[in-house]
């Protein structure tokens, strides 16, 4: 049994966040996490994170493992080319909510479809932050930004829902200050086979604080007898909190629904890291397919 | 002598198939084809049409014009082609289809004799071969290989049976080492050659045969084809493989392209190696989407914001489609950047006619990985410019790709040295490159050497000019191959004492000329364009050169 101290997953990088960012509890987590399971057996070179665009995506910068920094809003599709030209690779995307519920949509959809087996972790401060606080689609109507003076006319998306119904295989909430709790669903969703989506409510101190809203009014699933099997269950727990902030909402955390299905590397036969096929091909042989006489 | 017949009917007919055949059979007899494939966007109805050039020299375009025989599956055939048929021009049609100099063929009594109607093409096709005379035994061989179904067969010899001599029988002299394939067909084999791994793609005419292609080899040679949801999708996952391992290749044309062009720069900050296919087609925007234009050039030369090196290299014909599609994973892979390889629907989609001795690749592709056991640095800084790259979970320590500028282990930083660094890192990458490319063959010259006057032109204009070289003595032909890096002392060196350039590009603005006067700051106003979505004929090219 391989020991690590999560100390030992920090880099030299200067941390730039905010004092107080929920995004430190979600970096907490994430090191937790993976301590946790390079005890269990996973070997700690094979972890290898995606980060989008944005403060969140700054936990590129803080974590010692492999990692790809990639564009905004494009963590998924990135995490799915890495994890198909090498299955054996433990892949983590980190998004934020305007990469991932703006920029990335599509991509949030069809990774839900296909079912690679990746986790994607999304540091929901329902706030475009890096930008100096515009409102994202999972901002509440009525956010007051810089560029919604007059308060964000529509009606937020509802994620949870949203991956349910695009057919995800592991649908999760989590708070970003209860670091234990979102510790053990982060272990929880890279052990899940298939896509697994953990959406992190992470208070931005800066520009979006609503931990005192969201913790008066959470509830945890497993204590509240949800069966995480059970899809239409799901559904209805998903709809209890649609990301507005009214006063009477209740919000469950916790896993929503998980279930198994054939993965994306499986529907493409990939079993064997690329990098490793020796090809050798004799392109004196391939060319002669076009041979004509 | 250069012979040429059209064949033409609506889409769904089989106009392309039976082309292509005719193609294949030619070759076997020795000829040399060239096969042009026009078609409108559209899956029934409309009219497409195939000009099959043939000729006991190399031919490498096809005729608008003075066709020998055309072949006309449906009237509107007759009614759109009749002005380019001369005097002696035979039709071959079925009976319900009027034309002058008519060879007509009972198709009804085919259907009857319970030959199927969508074989009309091969009834057809037969009674083209008979007046060609072509030796049946050959061309039976040859359509059992290719098309599938008894029927085909039987449709044949019915159109044989049922045709008539025409005066030149076409003969076979033995030949041995000929190819018959498409652009399209070469760049799928260039990448399987190459070593390709993964090939990720959204369709998109005139690249989508690349799809269709490697997505029928796939099994043989064991890679991954993957089709996603949209082109944004498709770079940055192709990104993501590259990065761990595989050798990826992404094909699209110009819209998909211009999705793409944000993660091209993250190519260019990444490192992470790439092969890009361009196929052009006719812009702006959708355009003529089943039709050529080479439009894109300062597009593909300037794509992604900030300054990083990159190869575009443009292939003018099957031969040097795989030559270059080698080279491009070659150099992706051995200098971590980003490969585009420029072509267009005229060379993706005609069948040209290729030696044995013209597949010359020069260099092997591999991943170039390296494996060191204690620390490693993904951006090491290096006298050439190109770090060692290795990939995630095969070595101990940590793999990093960055969008940001970053240090040497790929974390991010703002500090101006470093930043200045890691520019220069990157610049002298693009030196390196510059000399690598030096070493292929980044230009090639055609004709006397010491003529004077001076056609400069790059990718599938190549076929048209080399064909109407043969008819121009005192002329020479430059071929840019590399359009980045461009080779500009070589190219000064063929131009400086010449008396005329002319530069001849499928486009309306000649963006060779600009790119030239970028790279070495020599001039030519003198330009062949064309820019009605067709592809220069060698008539075409004689003609405005001599206006
Ligand atoms: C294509 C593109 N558009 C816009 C930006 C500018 N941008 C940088 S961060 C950001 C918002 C990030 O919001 P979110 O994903 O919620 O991350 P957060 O900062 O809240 O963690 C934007 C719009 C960008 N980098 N790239
Ligand atoms: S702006 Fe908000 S999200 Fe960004 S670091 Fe500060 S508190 Fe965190
Ligand atoms: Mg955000």
């Amino acid at each position: 049994m391989v020991k690590i101290d999560p100390k030992t997953l920090n880099t030299y990088a200067e941390n730039t966040w905010c004092p107080g960012c929920g995004n430190f509890g979600i970096l907490t987590a994430a090191k937790n996490a993976i301590a946790r399971l390079v005890e269990e057996g996973y070997p700690l070179n094979k972890f290898t994170l995606v980060s989008g665009i944005g403060c969140h995506a700054k936990i590129y910068d803080y974590l010692n493992i492999n990692g790809f920094y990639s564009i905004h809003g494009r963590v998924l599709p990135t995490a799915i080319g890495i994890k198909l030209s090498n299955p054996d690779l433990i892949v983590i995307g980190f998004g934020g909510d305007g990469d991932t519920y703006a920029e990335g949509t599509a991509h949030f959809i069809h990774a839900a479809r296909y079912n690679a087996d990746i986790t994607m972790v999304v540091h929901n401060n329902q706030v475009f932050a890096l930008t100096t606080g515009q409102a994202t689609p999972t901002s509440e109507r009525g956010y007051r930004g810089k560029s919604t003076p007059d308060g964000k006319w529509d009606e937020p998306m509802n994620p949870i829902l949203l991956a349910l119904t695009a057919g995800a295989t592991f649908v999760a909430r989590a708070y970003a200050y209860d670091v234990k709790r979102l510790t053990d669903i982060i272990v929880e969703a890279v052990k899940h086979r298939g896509f697994s989506f953990v959406d992190v409510i992470q208070p931005c101190v800066t520009f979006h604080n609503v931990a005192p809203y969201v913790k008066e009014r959470m509830y945890y699933l497993d204590e509240a007898g949800h069966d995480p099997s059970d899809f239409e269950a799901a559904l209805r727990r998903a709809r209890e909190w649609n990301y507005n902030l009214d006063p009477d909402a209740k919000i469950p955390m916790g896993i929503f629904y998980k279930v198994e299905k054939q993965t994306m590397e499986e529907g493409y036969d990939r079993k064997v890291p690329y990098y490793r096929v020796e090809r050798n091909v004799d392109w004196r042989k391939v060319i002669a397919e076009k041979r004509v006489v | 002598m250069r012979r040429s017949v059209l064949i033409g009917g609506q889409a769904g007919q089989g106009v392309a198939k039976a082309a292509e055949v005719l193609g294949k059979i030619l070759v076997r007899l020795g000829y040399y084809v060239f096969n042009y494939r026009d078609y409108p966007s559209l899956i029934r109805g409309g009219h497409n049409f195939n000009v099959v050039t043939f000729s006991r020299q190399r031919v490498f375009s096809h005729d608008e014009r003075n066709y020998e025989v055309i072949v006309a599956l449906d009237q509107r055939t007759v009614e759109t082609h009749r002005d380019e048929a001369s005097d002696k021009t035979a039709f071959i049609v079925p009976s319900s289809v009027k034309a002058p100099n008519t060879m007509s063929i009972d198709v009804a009594s085919a259907f009857k004799q319970g030959i199927p109607p969508i074989a009309m093409n091969v009834i057809l096709l037969g009674a083209l071969a008979r007046y060609l005379g072509v030796p049946k035994q050959v061309a039976k061989s040859v359509v059992k290989r290719e098309l599938k179904g008894d029927f085909n067969l039987k449709a044949f010899e019915y159109g044989y049976e049922n045709g008539e001599n025409g005066k030149r029988k076409v003969g076979k002299v033995p030949k041995k080492g000929l190819y018959f394939l498409t652009g399209n067909e070469a760049i799928g084999l260039g990448a399987i050659a190459s070593g390709i791994d993964m090939y990720i793609a959204y369709p998109m005419t005139p690249a989508t045969p690349v799809l269709h292609f490697l997505a029928a080899h796939k099994d043989k040679y064991n890679y991954t084809v993957l089709q996603m949801e949209n082109e944004i999708a498709v770079i940055n996952a192709a990104l993501g493989a590259s990065y761990a391992g595989a050798m990826t290749m992404v094909g699209t044309s110009g819209g998909g392209f211009a999705l793409m062009a944000e993660a091209m720069s993250l190519q260019g900050m990444s490192e992470v190696p790439l092969v890009v296919y361009l196929a052009q087609r006719t812009g702006p925007s959708t355009g003529v989407p089943t039709y050529t234009a080479q439009a894109d050039l300062l597009f593909a030369l300037h794509v992604g914001h900030g300054e990083f090196p990159r190869v575009v290299v443009a292939p003018g014909d099957p031969a040097e489609a795989f030559r270059y599609t080698i080279e491009a994973f070659y150099l992706a892979y051995r200098y971590r950047v980003l490969s585009i390889i420029l072509g267009d629907k005229h060379l993706g989609e005609s069948h040209f006619t290729m030696e044995e001795g013209e597949f010359t690749p020069t260099v092997k592709p591999e991943r170039f990985l390296v494996f060191p056991e204690g620390d490693y640095k993904s951006y090491e800084i290096t006298d050439d410019g190109v770090s060692p790259r290795s990939v995630p979970g095969a070595i101990s320590s940590p793999v990093r790709a960055t969008s940001y500028e970053h240090d040497e282990y790929g974390i991010t930083t703002e500090e101006p040295e470093m930043i200045t660094k890691m520019m220069e890192k990157r610049l002298r990458k693009a030196d390196t490159l510059e000399e690598a490319v030096l070493e292929l063959e980044p230009l090639t010259v055609y004709g006397d050497p010491a003529a004077e006057r001076v056609i400069v032109s790059w990718g599938s204009t190549k076929g048209a000019i080399l064909d109407a070289l043969a008819k121009l003595p005192d002329w020479k032909f430059v071929k840019i191959n590399y359009l980045k890096p461009f080779p500009r002392s070589l190219f000064l060196n063929e131009v400086e004492e010449a008396k005329r350039v002319v530069i001849v590009e499928t486009s309306s603005t000649g963006q060779i000329g600009k790119v030239i006067s970028m790279e070495t700051g020599f001039i030519t106003e003198d330009k062949v364009l064309r820019y009605d979505a067709r592809p220069f004929t060698p008539e075409y090219i004689l003609r405005r050169l001599r206006w």
